[in-house]
């Protein structure tokens, strides 16, 4: 049997790990819909720019997107787990579906999308309930990184400033990055948690270019400093010739070895 | 006074407020004999007031690896650094650096020796081999034996590394057999050398520190008792972070500072040497 699930939560407080955890227990197919979600008093949308959907798809390659206009006019497949995200930052004011956003429902109409149950974080119990915070101002921050490739011991050495204030007060950072050696991580950090996750994508690029994977920064928090973080980032990564450097050596290890000469 | 103790300082990195306040602590001790490891300058904003004053106390000093790097036109050993993210911002160091520091403070930095020797006490700013090298305190013991009694002494003093430690490197010993090729069958002769107990007193950092707070660190030597303390000293941080960010320095120096993490991390392989 079919099911559409709406999952909302404010920022951080795990709907992707979640939605993750479910996609990867479903033995049938899957889609997933994130939603931009509307801002609050004070209180910023970071744009998401698809780097859940994409890091979801790594994971789970049969992924449907639900944002896809012909996944809206195809018919669904039977079993389908249709998982909706929606950013939200105060509790809904009534339980179940009732409590949903009267404003998403358009946009669900459109995509031909109908939740059969409605979870909020902190609200519903089926969900965890430890990540919750509650906000007052939010500010967001988004860099498109889309061909850019990290020094890694530079992007550790940046992701520590970033999640330990040095470029404002950071509650959520997320973001794809790619390495020189063609993987790509999935960086994640929220206030209440200790520890940041960096998680490999499972696709793994050629190391002979600039990957065309999506690689995207998305930060939310307060008294954000984006000339500063531009400035560290412009330092941390690649040019073109350096890529080269550290790609070339890959490239000859991967090449298949060529049979000695008889003798 | 303290007759019998000596202070040595290191890692100064032009932070004029940490080296008031440990100049301050030192002669509240009562000590007289100062010896400085070298790094005067580098990252920080007030190069020239640390080396004017360095002169003006005339603290018995030996070149760091920032002090050789400003004088001799280059930036900081290249191949040391962990990351481009560093080496970038070593290099935007190096240049301020370079251009505010006055011909008078060049050419004092130019001037001071690789290592410093007091009887048997030696003086050095990374390692008797390198100013660069890195002698951490987890170094390979024998490695770490090798560069104190090659270079001829029972203690050395170095700092680079900003962590300051006191290692005693004892019960050493080697053992060789000797086989006389020119008479086959004859019996090999077996030798053991023991190795007598030597030290390293690493000062840390009094402009940089790299020891999980911001405090400054050297060390007293007291060498009648042989005992070494190593001190903590407060100052205020919040000056230093001013001046950086007055000077135009990058801001990003003030926020490290401030938390007690240093300007640039060391590099990776701690038993580095620069073949430049």
């Amino acid at each position: 049997m079919s099911q559409t699930l709406l999952i909302s939560g404010p920022p951080g407080c795990g709907k992707t790990s979640w939605i993750l955890n479910r996609l990867q227990n479903h033995r049938g197919p899957c889609g997933y819909l994130r939603l931009a979600g509307y801002p609050d008093e004070g209180l910023v949308q970071a744009p998401d720019g698809g780097i859940d959907l994409a890091y979801l798809q790594d994971q789970c390659p049969r992924l449907l997107d639900l944002a896809d206009p012909d996944q809206a006019l195809a018919s669904r497949p039977a079993n389908l787990l249709a998982l909706i995200e929606l950013p939200q930052f105060q509790p809904p004011a009534d339980s179940g579906l009732a409590g949903v956003d009267r404003r998403v429902i358009p946009q669900l109409e459109a995509m031909h999308l109908s939740p059969d149950e409605h979870l909020h974080f902190g609200r519903d119990d089926l969900l965890p309930r430890q990540d919750t915070l509650d906000f007052n101002s939010l500010q967001a921050l988004e860099r498109n990184l889309a061909g850019s490739v990290w020094d890694p011991a530079s992007l550790s050495s940046f992701w520590f400033e970033l999640v330990n204030g040095a470029y404002g007060d950071v509650y959520r950072a997320k973001a794809l990055m790619n390495l020189p050696d063609g993987q790509a991580f999935f960086c994640n950090w929220m206030v209440s948690q200790e520890g940041s996750q960096f998680l490999p994508l499972q696709s793994i690029a050629p190391p002979d270019c600039r990957p065309e994977r999506l690689s995207r920064l998305v930060v939310q928090g307060k008294d954000l400093d984006p000339t500063a973080l531009e400035h560290t980032l412009a330092d941390c990564l690649l040019s073109d010739a350096v890529l080269e450097l550290q790609q070339a050596p890959l490239r000859q290890r991967q090449a298949p070895s060529r049979p000695s000469p008889a003798k | 006074m303290i007759a019998m103790a000596h202070a040595v300082i290191s890692c100064l990195h032009a932070n004029f407020a940490a080296l008031e306040a440990v100049l301050a602590d030192i002669d509240q001790q009562g000590i007289a004999t100062i010896t400085c490891l070298g790094d005067l300058v580098g990252y920080g904003p007030q190069p020239n007031e640390v080396v004017d004053l360095v002169r003006q106390r005339s603290i018995p000093t030996c070149q760091g690896c920032w002090d050789e790097d400003i004088i001799e036109g280059l930036n900081a050993c290249e191949c040391s650094y962990p990351s481009q993210l560093a080496e970038r911002r070593g290099h935007l160091a190096h240049q301020w650096t370079a251009e505010q520091l006055g011909e008078e403070n060049k050419a004092f930095l130019a001037s001071l020796p690789m290592t410093l020797r007091r009887d048997r006490l030696l003086f050095v700013h990374g390692s008797p081999n390198s100013q660069h090298e890195y002698l951490l305190p987890d170094m390979d013991a024998f490695a770490a034996l090798e560069r104190v009694e090659t270079a001829g002494a029972e203690t050395l003093f170095c700092g680079h590394t900003h962590r300051p430690y006191v290692r005693e490197l004892r019960d050493g010993s080697i053992r060789a057999r000797v086989q006389d090729g020119a008479a086959s069958g004859a019996p090999s002769v077996e030798r053991q050398i023991n190795l007598p107990m030597r030290r390293i007193i690493n000062a840390g950092s009094v402009g940089e520190p790299r020891h999980g707070n911001t405090n400054a660190t050297y060390v007293i030597h007291h060498e009648d008792t042989d005992a070494v303390e190593i001190r903590e000293v407060p100052y205020d941080v919040e000056r230093t972070c001013r001046a950086i960010v007055e000077s135009g320095l990058p801001p990003i120096f003030a926020w490290r500072l401030r938390h007690g993490f240093e300007y640039a991390e060391r590099a990776d392989d701690a038993s580095h040497v620069c073949e430049r």
